[in-house]
């Protein structure tokens, strides 16, 4: 029943839609009828997407989605975010947010009217397109030909809370640059003059970005604990898929940050605001169509990746068209100066740029190659960090004095200040690298790191009056979200560069010592749970005269059967020691234990960016 | 002003390349070399996780072999050409720099030539006008 019900409303949604674009052209809809029948569109595919979330819930297996992908045993989180843990599920919270954030957008107001229709209408062919695709390639709403009473289970590597919500928040990031896409082909349809735009495009691109950053760093620390590899960056295919948009959108966010300096170039936010949501659907068309290889097993079918292929050259080609026909001038000529705010903003766009199509190379490279020659390579790893971090590292740079440089001049205030202040620095880091441990990557990251911090800070100091009002915090936001940055190189360099490993075999009762202290496996036990058997190593850790427990193992998953890791991660502030329980062999237990100085404050720098995305969003 | 501020990006520049020549140095044991060896290798075995990584009986072996093999003096290449032999060069995480990955390895010396071209351009325009 519930099936049916979701399946009529994305229908009518699909319906609505229809209508609107061909109003268009035969009767002239008033705006506020516009804006209702948008709304309605968005709040039938929100019922399509409940129903199909009321369907997990009650495990009614009469739907074939839910027979496939779930299970009655499974607690009631997971029975919601299995919802969204399969192809058909996602593309429908795909579309879900695809109306939601044209929900939103229906109430901007300061906006030219047909600016504003002609921005809703071209997200509603956004929202035909991707309906059209789940109806015809990827229905969740397919009756079970025969009657079970048992579902097939959630892929159990799913089943975790950082998991469950990631694909929501992900996808609003994703989502989120469809409307600054859609206002930006609409301004160039719409042939005006006026800039409002931007500053709307400003407000939603932050939101995504913010949206994007969140998604992001949930997937990356669910990769750090539940992969059990020690690390939570691993240049998976479908993570540089994430990241491409990631960096485009912080480009576009920088680039609309020229309009307050009156200096505007409109033409790349326009090729910004395009190539951000292109890469966002040649994302999801690479990880639909299964032709990477990757830690996010999909199911793969080729007509769902042509179906996508179709849309995103449609789009995309459309867009650009577009782009190429009216074209539009540059009036003013941007006052550029080595260095000045205005230069340096253009630079580290290009370099974004330049490390996402580097990115975007490297990722689709092995699929050319296969084609063209029958041979399989592998682009991983050591190819992105021998490329895309040299590139980064002169933006990095830039960052760390672009908001102290002026629009108009290209000198710094406080300059020597600065330069004596980077000298001491980099000494101090490279004593004291020289006494403890040499390692030039890490010496980079750290100086960069701590330089970004300290040059940041200097500039509140030296630019702003401290005042403890929220005006005060929207000023200093820019200074605040590098510092976020800073403190996650230093992060990301220390847990990387510095990170220790320890391989043990064990008997239950041994005591083995980490970076001086002392760990004891102190016993070994498995327990039954609702939907999995556990098996946990408890290792008991001295510190001083307290005792810490941490248990790391693995879970076995009878329905699916699989067995997934749990690594056991005692965190402290200046470092994580991560614990996984390897096999039994001989009696003995292997154990390996990774020291990771400082991850914390990756989570931290992260965590600071977002923030300052949020207070970036609210009006001034 | 002498100490204009391009002084500290000829700065970094200096240090960096002083600090990779340490590097080379300082970095010539045999566990060290095959652990930055077999972290660009790919585990066959594994989902997209290096072979240093990995646990996997199949890494464990690649790891010995290529113990073994700088223990008889073999150099990293060799050792790389042998197992690409052995098994396709899907085991390189960083893929061998030959013509058919010429592309692959100059296209962001590309990228950057052509961003270095277009600021050139910018600035040639703004002086005129």
């Amino acid at each position: 029943m519930s099936s049916l019900v979701g399946f009529l409303c994305l229908v009518f949604a699909v319906g609505i839609n229809i209508f609107l674009i061909f109003s268009k052209y035969l009767l002239k809809l008033k705006i506020v009828s516009f804006n209702i029948l948008i709304r309605l569109s968005c709040i039938l595919t929100l019922a399509s997407f409940l129903s199909l979330i009321y369907a997990y819930l009650v495990s009614d297996f009469s739907n074939f989605n839910v027979f496939q992908n779930s299970h009655s045993d499974k607690p009631l989180i997971y029975k919601i975010s299995g919802t969204w843990g399969n192809h058909e599920g996602s593309m429908l919270l795909w579309v879900s947010i695809l109306s939601i954030y044209a929900f939103f957008f229906s109430f901007t107001k300061k906006i030219d009217l047909n600016l504003k229709k002609l921005t809703l209408l071209i997200q509603s062919f956004l929202h035909i397109s991707f309906s059209l695709f789940i109806i015809f390639t990827s229905n969740p709403f397919l009756i079970n030909s025969v009657i079970v009473h048992e579902g097939l289970g959630l892929n159990p590597i799913l089943q975790d809370p950082g998991l469950a919500i990631h694909p929501p928040i992900l996808y609003a990031g994703y989502v989120g640059y469809s409307i600054v896409f859609s206002l930006a082909v609409a301004s160039l349809m719409h042939e005006s003059n006026d800039l409002e735009w931007l500053s709307i495009a400003k407000k939603w691109s932050l939101i995504s970005w913010t949206f994007l950053t969140g998604g992001i760093a949930l997937g990356s620390y669910w990769a750090y604990y539940e992969l059990g590899w020690g690390g939570w960056w691993f240049w998976d295919p479908v993570e540089n898929i994430s990241l491409m948009p990631w960096i485009t959108g912080l480009a576009l966010v920088h680039s609309l940050l020229l309009v307050k300096g009156q200096q505007i170039l409109k033409k790349w936010i326009i090729f910004l605001s395009i190539l951000c949501f292109s890469l966002s659907i040649f994302g999801t068309f690479l990880v639909r169509s299964g032709i990477l290889t990757s830690v996010h097993s999909f199911a793969a079918d080729a007509s769902r990746g042509l179906f996508i292929l179709l849309i995103f050259f449609i789009i995309t080609g459309f867009s650009l068209v577009v782009f190429l026909l009216k074209f539009p001038d540059n009036n003013k000529p941007v006052k550029f100066l080595f260095i000045n705010k205005v230069s340096a903003l253009i630079i580290n766009n290009i370099l974004m740029i330049i490390a996402t199509l580097t990115i975007l190379l490297g990722t689709i490279y092995p699929i050319i190659i296969e084609v063209l020659t029958n041979n399989r390579i592998s682009v991983g790893g050591p190819y992105f960090n021998s490329t895309v971090i040299p590139i980064m590292i002169p933006g990095f740079l830039l960052m760390s004095i672009a908001p102290v440089l002026s629009w108009q001049t290209n000198k710094i205030k406080n300059s020597y200040y600065y330069i004596i202040c980077f000298i001491l620095i980099s000494v101090i880091i490279l004593i004291q690298s020289y006494l403890t441990e040499f390692n030039s990557w890490g010496v980079i990251g750290l100086i960069l790191g701590v330089w970004i911090i300290i040059a940041s800070i200097s500039a509140i100091i030296l630019s702003y009056k401290l005042k403890l009002n929220f005006k005060f915090l929207q000023n200093i936001n820019p200074h605040l979200a590098h510092i976020g940055v800073g403190i996650a190189i230093i992060g990301i360099t220390c847990s990387s560069v510095f990170q220790k490993e320890y391989d043990y075999n064990l008997n239950t009762g041994d005591n083995f010592i980490v970076n001086e202290i002392n760990v004891v496996l102190d016993k070994i036990e498995t327990k039954n749970e609702k939907n999995f058997q556990a098996l946990r190593a408890n290792f008991l850790i001295q510190e001083e005269n307290s005792f810490k427990n941490v248990k790391s193992g693995k879970n076995y998953y009878p329905v699916s059967k699989m067995i997934t890791s749990e690594a056991g991660i005692l965190h402290q502030w200046d470092r994580d020691i991560y614990f996984i329980l390897g096999d039994q062999k001989d009696e003995k237990w292997f154990v390996k234990v990774y020291v990771n100085p400082f991850v914390s404050l990756i989570w931290l720098g992260i965590i600071i960016m977002i923030c300052c995305g949020f207070i970036g969003v609210i009006r001034k | 002003m002498i100490l204009n501020h391009y002084f500290k990006y000829f700065l970094l520049l200096f240090i960096s390349l002083f600090l990779f020549y340490f590097e080379a140095l300082a970095n010539d044991n045999l566990d060290n070399k095959v652990k930055s060896l077999t972290l660009e290798l790919r585990c066959m075995t594994c989902q997209n996780q290096s072979i240093y990584d990995s646990d996997a009986e199949f890494s464990n072996d690649i790891k010995k072999i290529v113990k073994k093999k700088f223990e008889e003096g073999k150099s990293e290449y060799e050792i790389k050409q042998f197992l690409v032999e052995r098994y396709g060069e899907y085991i390189l995480f960083k893929p061998l720099f030959n013509f058919k990955n010429l592309f692959l390895w100059a296209f962001p010396f590309i990228l950057l030539a052509i961003g270095l071209f277009f600021l050139i351009f910018l600035n040639r325009k703004n002086k005129v006008s």
